[in-house]
């Protein structure tokens, strides 16, 4: 009889797990423990709350439905977590945000944004078409192996306890960008290329920020940029910006060499050659 | 038996979720108007890649049908900034006499613009162009904002007044002859980079 029934449910359970539509949701909240799973398409802003949890499985692809309400050019898609997200995909099976048109472009959704949440993992994700591929704020996370393409910002923070490690930024108009506030961000073999500008420095920035042992280089505009308010000096020891030689790395640097009121971008002990961002893990202890 | 059924039923509740009206955040945008003409086109980009690179903030150039139209759309907050010129202002937007002294005309127009608009002229760009001045009046070119939209972005005016007689009028002609087609953005961004700006 057990068995008998095993051989109706399995071809059942299997059925059902391949051809399982789409988990459709418009503005809506998570006040409990979800799990996600298969397609999930967003019309509008998904909030964690504080008391929610969200845990998204391998494989998951979240997909951001043509939205902007206020016509402002941004899309207004977005998950906002305020509560817990463990988003871990793996190397075969990553994550996927992404947009829902036809013809995708930089900010067709607004963001996966991280906000005094409690929890906070990112693990072989990939974020793309969003205004910013994820915004983490006054709280601690982390954010590694993961993929963050043709975004306006890529990885952008501020007031956080952050580590980045082991990821891409690529062609984004910021890979990342970020307002220190008193942070503890570590960034570390990343590799940042083909952006308009590779780091974004727009202001507060006290040089706490550890960002060294990544690739910088081979971004369109400058590989460091000060923002407007970005008066003191930044410093990025032990990276790899495209090129040992200290006049071509200092080109790709826009700061007080361009603007007096900026503060200068400081490179000591520039690598000769690139980082391979997916050992990050094995060279954790090397870092400081 | 009894497991079969709980993973059946777990299986089956997994994937639900409770959706709930929830309030979308939102951001600023910048937008700047302009009208359809090169030199327009020219300055409001030049405008608008300049604080949106400076300062990472989205920034909208929108068409206005005519001088006139740019004025209202700013005064409804339909626009942040356009560039004006101190002889249509003072003559066909607030319907005052003719000014020929080009310093007393923009003072003139920059003080009623301020008290009674709450709009901020800024520094001009340095260039009057004669095609814009009605009959008795010069016609300086200068970014006017919302007084509103200052106080959003307190660097904004400094930031705005580095292009501060920046281009004289052989500048911008040069500028205008090298704008073909829709490539305005890319000529102003060439000037702002050759000048160190961006």
């Amino acid at each position: 009889m057990r068995s008998a029934l095993f051989l109706i449910l399995i071809p059942l359970l299997t059925a059902c797990a391949v051809a399982r539509p789409p988990l459709e949701l418009a503005d809506a909240v998570i006040s409990d423990r979800q799990v996600w799973s298969g397609e999930v398409r967003i019309r509008g802003v998904v909030t964690v709350k504080k008391d929610g949890h969200l845990t998204i499985l391998p494989g998951t692809r979240v997909v951001f439905e043509p939205l902007d309400r206020d016509k402002d050019g941004i899309g207004d898609g977005e998950l906002l977590v305020e509560g817990g997200l463990v988003a871990r995909g793996t190397a075969e099976a990553p994550i996927v945000f992404t947009s829902g048109a036809a013809q995708p472009k930089a900010a067709d959704w607004k963001y996966l944004y991280l906000d005094f949440a409690r929890e906070g993992e990112l693990a072989h994700l990939v974020s793309e078409y969003a205004y910013s591929g994820v915004q983490i704020h006054f709280c601690k996370a982390t954010v590694t192996d993961s993929e963050f393409r043709y975004n306006v910002d890529g990885l952008r923070f501020s007031t956080v306890n952050l580590l980045a490690a082991g990821n891409r930024m690529h062609h984004n108009t910021h890979g990342v960008r970020f307002e220190e506030r008193r942070s503890q961000a570590h960034l570390h073999h990343n590799d940042i290329r083909d952006n308009d500008i590779g780091v974004f420095v727009v202001t507060r920035s006290d040089d706490a920020a550890r960002i060294e042992f990544n690739n910088i280089a081979g971004n369109r505009q400058y590989n460091v940029k000060m923002g407007l308010e970005q008066p003191g000096d930044v410093t990025l020891p032990r990276n790899w910006w495209g090129s040992a030689d200290p006049e071509i790395v200092v080109r790709g640097f826009f700061d007080d060499r361009q603007d007096p009121a900026l503060g200068r971008v400081l490179a000591p002990q520039a690598l000769s050659g690139p980082v391979a961002p997916a050992d990050w893990l094995k060279h954790q202890g090397d870092v400081r | 038996m009894k497991i079969l059924k709980l993973v059946l039923l777990a299986f089956l509740l997994a994937p639900l979720t409770l959706p709930v009206p929830a309030v979308a955040c939102v951001g600023k945008t910048i937008v700047v108007g302009a009208l359809d003409t090169p030199q327009q086109q020219l300055l409001a980009n030049m405008l608008a890649v300049l604080i949106g690179e400076r300062t990472g903030t989205t920034v909208k150039v929108v068409p206005a049908a005519t001088h006139e139209a740019a004025h209202q759309a700013l005064l409804k907050a339909e626009l942040d900034m356009y560039v004006g010129y101190t002889g249509v202002a003072q003559v066909k937007l607030l319907g005052a006499p003719p000014l020929a002294d080009q310093a007393a005309l923009y003072k003139a127009v920059k003080d009623r613009f301020n008290q009674e608009l709450n709009l901020v002229w800024l520094e001009p760009f340095g260039f009057a162009d004669p095609r814009l001045a009605p009959s008795g009046t010069v016609a300086e070119a200068a970014p006017v904002v919302r007084k509103d939209t200052l106080k959003k972005f307190p660097a904004l005016a400094r930031l705005i007044n580095k292009l501060g007689g920046t281009i004289s009028l052989e500048t911008m002609q040069k500028l205008e002859a090298g704008v073909k087609g829709d490539n305005a953005k890319d000529v102003a961004r060439k000037f702002l980079k050759e000048n160190r700006l961006i």
